[in-house]
């Protein structure tokens, strides 16, 4: 049990509306602002030449950032971001990097603004510093944000914004995450917004009141200045633009940019039909030693041109580090909704964040008081965050003819994190965090496969270190990094694949290396797949003790599967905090994206095209995909469709009338996903055999047939065992259709779990589903 | 009487240039020949040998070199119609090729589809997989064998890849850079069931750090090279028959050319020859006009490029990309947006006008042109705001149909802004300057340099309707279109009286402070490897230079930065100076403060180019000064928009061949040339030098 603590209400931030903030503010703060007349009056080239220009500046404040980082975590995997918002905060343009931390910053210079303007004041020349989630400006304490008002002839004009991951910034453990997490005072302490810039100058004592806590301040220093210098880019690039146009012109084409994105978004909304989705995401183990599972589960309903985001039913916040706050929440979401809704909008969440809203429970896992653990948050439960939006939001497109091109499965279930420690080559110390797992499998389309090791679902723009850049600056040797054969979620559009390193210690005077792993998904994979389609790999991590791996070195044969290294297998737990001994070899296995679609429904040519790319085996082919394939690896379509029909009955189970034959489209059907239409009459039905399914009022899947079985069922990129890691049991459910047997929903989930993937439409008129999500 | 050719063979044409000592140039264009590129040059220099009144055999037989630039290996690549590759790895890494360190889903991707996330892919893969052989071998990071080559697996996958018919096999070993003996033993091996088989060694294309760049181009140098040498063969037996008897270079992405003979080793260093055509050139002319500082811009059909070259040398980088695959290829540096004259003007789902980045190209074309094209192009916003004459457009070559462009400016823009068509089009024309202008500042400021320091060279079809556009806001010392002699074939320009460049490379990863013994030791292997080269191509150089350099980073950032090394034995003193230099470069690119210097620093890779200079030196003909006045040049007025300020004014156009040196016109003008239009707007003024090019400046 935690307990909230007194005095800690002021930092627990809710972004506040714009009059609210207004009412907050000292009138010798004065503001810059322009009427919607002024708006009104942009002609388009002006808007358009600005609009660019503004983009140019994100881009070159993340340029500033990237250059002079000297963190792996900015410079490969693209943690941070930057924006510059309006005089009250509202994002209007934010960088193409980590879009998870749009939904932070914002709620930071908004606070600050509440909070600090009396005292100690916000004048030309300030930056502020924050690292508290609570406030905002980042996730976990890991993401530092330095923000800057921007002031043009006394009046407070706008903001800039940077804000980046840092390697450490304290806490028990190297790094700042630790498994050994009870609570946010075995994390580093959250910082709450400081003037860590006043009237041009670097205060000093601020600053090493900062970087006291840092097992590397000096990193830590390097990364503040890389913060400045982005915030002095920005500021030097908006002084030459508003020189040119005016402060006036250059507020109007803000403003209309943030209009602009919410105005397509709506519009985009409006577009797609009245419903409600439903979604839920597991997380196995808070801590090192746990065995819980703990879920997020999230409501979503889509009315008119609003998303409403229900989170009842979400667990508790838990002991461990693996909460996040109302900014990380929001932060799970907003980055979805940019990802896959806003592909062909502007980036400008100011406005976004207009059309939508957030319901949830204080003291929630994604909602979570202060004194909370949250250390992984942004990988935590942010991640599993954006697990459950992208389940509803992708589902949502699946009903929109064009739109249903963006709708992606989920990707790369969550981070895993591989952190290393001990003494390199060169007999200095290191601490590191590979950025291996950076190449993760991309969801499924609506019409393609997913991207194989293409990514994560919250970086657009993320990359692994070449294997021998690693070994050059660790003292690692890799026995191989490949992709994971059927690692994908199968489905009639296969999830991407996740990949593998495995590696063992090279070159070390110490012969043994710290390792920290965290990373859940290994008893429930995360990656879930959709309209059928099937779960992406568990994670999967292990340590080869005492293996024969030295022994093999001089010989003649280089070893492809750990089972040629001899040794025991250590299966490494969710949370774990360990060593790599001198034999020892680890492996690690981290996660593709969800499938889509019934797997049996894949064209059998692609099948063969993926046992011949190696991305599916033969096994699997033949199992999972009913795809039988000739000596020379060409599909027996013969064989093939028998084999289809004999899998189908199985999921029936015995004895079972023959899956019903597949049916034309009738007029007045309306298709919901890849398996399930609406009929004139507005029921559920089959879209392959015309099997109505129930009323669309309710749940999709009340009138389906369900089958239970071993989490292996689902296939052989499900590996390790459950039990291991948590107490519950956890088994494979699939929900067929009753008449053709085509599987409607597959998931790996805890036996006693209720239905939640579930979908319901509105009525066109007062949806009363909706009405009762806003109530709570 | 000494010729020297230029080629350069591009997607549509295949121009030519010539010129001689004496300043006798002539150009040429013929239809480039894709099934045969051998006989689009031919056709070129025929057609070259007519203008200069002599014979094809005349003309070659006075010709001591010919250098030539194609886009033909590129295209392989693009299209993926390169040889088939089979590939050979570390056993446990041959997956690195399709995992693309996780970037092959976006790198080089624009910012728009970059955002598209859900419909970001990674490109086909390089090769199938049946075609990729993992070895059991193992060196590791200090070049230590670990496990020795397994030569029996070796023959039985170069035996299976053989009977799977592959044109070449490439081979890219973990850390072969370090130790290349196990692939070069796999040549062997290879050569002695297949002696004739292409074979593309890691250690020898690019022998860089970082595998996944270096398979790519180790790849990607099989795919081209077969074809390249069969090609050059032929048209060199083809030019011999013509009675040729100097030498065929070739032109590299380096900018520097390599003889035919030697090429198709290197072949993947020719691809992106034509990209550089134009940096070249500006190179060359800016020998003539005292520049040394140039942005160069090139705005064709359907891109804008960009590149700089800096105190007379182009502005290189060390890597490329290439269909979103990274390649270890120094390459000159340039930069491209979709925003030539046909990038399409369209207006997005909020109601905003947008140019760009999606192209009409040459098919179906700007409306204008009348072959179907349908969606309004920048150049019919040019044409409706008067700056082209639809009667005159490339000389007159091509009627142009302002009814059609004012039809799809109204249909696609205007009626739906509620705008009129003029102001539509000027709004697009102010767009796409001020998107040419905001990259133009980006590739110059994110080099660490400041545009007021250089002259920025307009060329391509469109460049100079544009250029004072989007020139003016920079702030440039100058801005130059080259017209007279050059103007029809700038690249084929560029192209002739290009030097020889080599560059040999290799990585020794290792940390500050290097002894200066290693340092020395590397450099004097890469001069000996170079010399030898250079040898190879059979040419009298007149003289040679080596320039050295060390790409170095701080131990804990990903950039290098290719940091100058003096040529001579360096002391222990002389490697911390180099650290020095490093560190000035890093602060004038990263700024002040930047950089984690307690981290330390790491020397990557060291590098050589040598240049090795032609024994002759090409002149551009010198025009008289004018003895008419500039107003016997005016061939009519018209009203024309130029500038958003000035509005719409009228304008007096200028026949650009009754122009000559010392003539000055003030804007607002309009200048029609055979191959272009300049605009001059108000506030404006044009000076045509003495070499026919036509200068702006801006009051």
């Amino acid at each position: 049990m935690i307990q909230t603590i007194a005095g800690s209400e002021k930092f627990a931030y809710r972004p506040s509306s714009r009059a609210e903030i207004l009412k907050k503010v000292p009138a010798k703060l004065r503001l810059h602002s322009v009427d919607r007349q002024q708006v009104a009056e942009l002609d388009p080239l002006t808007y358009e030449v600005i609009r660019h220009r503004l983009w140019a500046i994100t881009e070159e404040m993340g340029e500033a950032i990237k250059r002079m980082s000297g963190s792996v975590v900015v410079t490969d995997c693209n943690d941070f971001d930057c924006a510059v918002m309006d005089e009250l905060g509202d994002e209007v343009q934010v960088g193409l990097y980590n879009a998870q931390l749009c939904a932070s910053m914002d709620m930071a210079v908004k606070w600050t603004l509440e909070n600090r303007a009396t005292n100690p004041g916000i004048a030309e020349g300030d930056m502020f510093l924050c690292n508290d989630p609570w406030v905002g400006g980042g996730l976990h304490q890991n993401d530092a944000s330095l923000f800057a008002p921007f002031f043009w002839e006394g009046e407070l004009l706008g903001w800039t914004c940077a804000v980046a991951h840092q390697v450490d910034v304290g806490g028990v453990s190297p790094g700042s995450w630790t498994p050994r997490s009870e609570n946010v005072f075995w994390e580093s302490l959250p910082t709450p917004p400081i003037k860590l810039v006043e009237r041009y100058q670097l205060r000093s004592d601020i600053e090493d009141a900062f970087l006291r806590r840092s097992r590397m301040p000096k990193l830590l220093a390097l990364d503040l200045r890389a913060m400045m210098g982005a915030n002095n880019v920005a500021q030097e690039r908006l002084t030459v633009l508003i020189r040119k146009y005016s402060a006036a012109i250059v507020k109007a084409v803000m403003y209309r940019v943030m209009d602009d994105a919410e105005e397509r978004l709506r519009a985009k909304l409006r577009s797609l039909p009245d419903g409600t989705w439903h979604s839920v995401s597991y997380q196995d183990q808070a801590k090192s030693g746990d065995r819980g599972l703990y879920k997020v589960v999230l409501a979503m309903t889509k009315r008119g041109d609003r998303l409403i985001f229900d989170f009842h039913g979400t667990d508790p916040q838990v002991v461990g580090m693996i909460n996040c706050t109302y900014a990380g929440m929001r932060a799970g979401v907003l980055a979805i909704v940019m990802m896959w809704l806003c592909g062909d909008i502007p980036w400008a969440p100011g406005g976004i964040e207009r059309c939508l809203e957030f319901i949830s429970e204080d003291g929630t896992l994604n909602n979570c008081n202060f004194p909370s653990g949250i250390s992984k948050a942004s990988v935590g439960s942010t991640w599993a965050t954006h697990n459950v939006a992208i389940e509803c939001i992708a589902a949502m497109l699946d009903m929109h003819p064009t739109h249903r091109e963006n709708a992606m499965s989920i990707c790369t279930g969550t981070w895993d994190l591989i952190l290393l420690s001990g003494v390199d080559q060169h007999d200095n110390g290191f601490v590191t965090m590979l950025c291996d797992p950076m190449a993760g499998g991309l969801g499924a389309r609506t019409d393609q496969d997913g991207v194989d090791t293409g990514g994560g679902p919250c970086i657009p723009m993320g990359r692994a270190a070449d294997v021998e850049m690693n070994e050059f600056q660790f003292p690692i040797l890799y026995l191989w990094r490949r992709e994971e054969v059927d690692s994908g979620g199968p489905g009639r559009f296969r999830g991407g694949l996740g990949a593998s390193s495995c590696f063992m210690i090279h070159d070390s005077s110490l012969r043994s290396m710290g390792l920290v792993v965290s990373s859940s998904g290994k008893a429930v994979p995360l990656a879930c797949g959709a309209s059928g389609g099937y779960p992406a790999n568990t994670s999967y991590d292990v340590a080869v003790r005492n293996s024969k791996m030295r022994q093999l070195l001089g010989g003649r044969r280089w070893p492809r599967e750990l089972e040629e290294l001899g040794g025991a297998f250590d299966h490494l737990p969710p949370e774990c905090d360990t060593q790599i001994g001198w034999d020892d070899v680890y492996y690690t296995n981290w996660q593709g994206g969800g499938g889509y679609g019934d797997p049996l429904l894949r064209d059998p040519e692609r099948v063969a095209w993926d046992v011949a790319e190696r991305k599916v085996s033969r096994e699997a082919a033949r199992n999972l995909y009913g795809t039988a394939l000739d000596d020379r690896g060409q599909v027996a379509a013969d064989a093939t469709l028998e084999l289809r029909r004999q899998l189908l009955m199985r999921r029936a189970g015995s004895p079972a009338k023959p899956p019903r034959a597949a049916r034309a489209a009738e007029p007045g059907w309306s298709r919901i996903d890849d398996n399930v239409v609406t009929d004139a009459d507005g029921r559920w039905c089959c879209a392959h055999c015309g099997t109505a399914l129930g009323d669309s009022g309710r749940s999709n899947l009340d009138g389906a047939l369900i089958r239970r079985g071993h989490p292996s069922e689902a296939g052989p990129q499900i590996r390790g065992e459950p039990h291991r890691f948590v107490d519950q049991h956890i088994i494979f459910r699939q929900s067929c259709c009753p008449g053709c047997y085509v599987a409607l929903l597959t998931e790996i989930v805890p036996e006693d779990e209720t239905q939640y993937r579930t979908k319901t439409l509105s009525p066109p008129q007062e949806s009363g589903a909706a009405a009762a999500v806003r109530k709570g | 009487m000494q010729f020297i050719l230029g080629i350069d063979i591009g997607g549509t044409f295949t121009d030519a240039f010539a010129t001689d000592e004496q300043a006798r140039v002539a150009s040429a264009k013929a239809p480039s020949t894709p099934d045969d590129y051998a006989r689009g040059v031919i056709d070129a220099i025929d057609e070259l040998a007519a203008r200069l009144q002599i014979s094809t055999e005349s003309l070659l037989r006075s010709t001591s070199y010919i250098c030539h630039g194609t886009t033909a290996s590129l295209n392989s690549l693009v299209t993926g119609t390169g040889a088939t590759v089979g590939f050979m790895t570390t056993c446990g890494h041959g997956d690195s090729i399709v995992i693309m360190n996780g970037e092959g889903r976006y790198a080089g991707l624009g910012p728009e589809q970059i955002q598209d996330f859900t419909r970001t892919n990674k490109p086909p893969p390089l090769v199938r997989k049946r075609l990729v052989k993992e070895i059991d071998e193992r060196v590791d990071y200090k070049g230590a064998e670990l496990l020795p080559l397994n030569e029996e697996v070796t023959r039985a996958a170069v035996k299976e890849l053989i009977d799977e018919g592959v044109a070449a096999i490439a081979v890219s070993l973990l850390w072969s850079f370090r130790n290349p003996s196990h692939e070069n033993r796999i040549r062997d091996l290879i050569h002695e069931v297949a002696p004739d088989l292409y074979v593309s060694l890691s250690s020898e294309v690019c022998p860089r750090i970082r595998e996944y760049p270096r398979s790519v181009t180790t790849i990607m140098n099989g795919q081209v090279g077969p074809a390249l040498r069969a090609y050059l063969r032929s048209l060199e037996a083809e030019l011999k028959r013509r009675e040729f008897g100097g030498v065929l270079l070739i032109m590299q992405g380096s900018g520097g050319t390599i003889s035919a003979d030697t090429a198709p080793r290197q072949a993947i260093s020719t691809i992106g020859s034509v990209l550089v055509g134009g940096v070249v050139g500006s190179v060359n002319l800016g020998e003539s006009l005292g520049h040394k500082n140039i942005i160069s811009t090139d705005m064709g059909g359907t891109t804008f490029l960009v590149g700089m070259v800096v105190d007379g040398k182009p502005v290189t980088a060390t890597t490329t990309i290439i269909n979103q695959y990274t390649l270890n290829l120094p390459m000159v540096r340039v930069a491209a947006i979709g925003s030539g004259g046909g990038a399409i003007a369209w207006i997005d789902q909020g109601g905003n006008l947008k140019v760009g980045p999606r192209s009409a190209g040459a098919a179906p074309g700007p409306a204008c042109y009348g072959t179907g094209g349908t969606e309004p192009t920048i150049t019919d916003a040019d044409l409706v705001l008067g700056i082209l004459n639809p009667d005159f457009f490339l000389g007159g070559r091509k009627q142009l149909r302002r009814d059609l462009s004012e039809q799809v400016i109204r249909d696609k823009i205007a009626t739906p802004l509620k705008m009129s068509v003029e102001a539509a089009a000027a709004t697009i024309y102010s767009i796409a300057n001020a998107q040419a202008s905001d990259l133009v500042r980006k590739v110059v400021v994110s080099a660490g340099y400041d545009p007021r320091d250089f002259a920025l060279y307009s060329f391509g079809g469109a460049g100079p309707v544009h250029c004072a556009g989007y020139a003016a806001d920079l702030g440039v010392a100058s801005v130059v279109v080259p017209l007279g002699s050059t103007a029809a074939a700038f690249s084929a320009f560029g192209l002739a009286a290009s030097n020889v460049g080599l560059t040999a490379e290799v990585s020794r990863p290792q940390n500050f402070p290097v002894p200066a013994e290693v340092v020395n030791r590397t450099f004097e292997e890469l001069e000996t490897r170079l010399r030898a080269d250079l040898e190879e191509q059979r040419i009298p150089f007149s003289r040679v230079t080596m320039a050295r350099e060390i790409d170095i980073r701080y131990t804990l950032q990903l950039a290098e930065v290719s940091t100058p090394v003096k040529s001579d034995k360096l002391s222990e003193d002389d490697i911390h100076g180099i650290s020095d230099s490093f560190e000035e470069l890093y602060t004038k690119l990263y700024g002040k403060g930047t950089g984690y210097r307690e981290a330390g620093l790491q020397f990557i890779t060291y590098r050589v180019y040598a240049v090795g200079y032609l024994p002759f030196k090409p002149a551009l003909p010198a025009l008289p000064k004018a003895s008419h006045a500039v107003e016997s040049a005016i061939k009519g007025r018209r009203r024309a928009f130029l500038d958003m300020t000035a509005g719409w004014t009228e304008t007096t156009v200028y026949d650009y061949e009754k122009l000559t040196f010392g003539h000055e016109i003030n804007g607002p003008a309009i200048v029609e040339a055979p191959t272009t239009t300049v605009a001059v707007p108000p506030r404006a003024a044009a000076i045509i030098d003495r070499f026919g090019n036509l200068v702006l400046q801006f009051k």
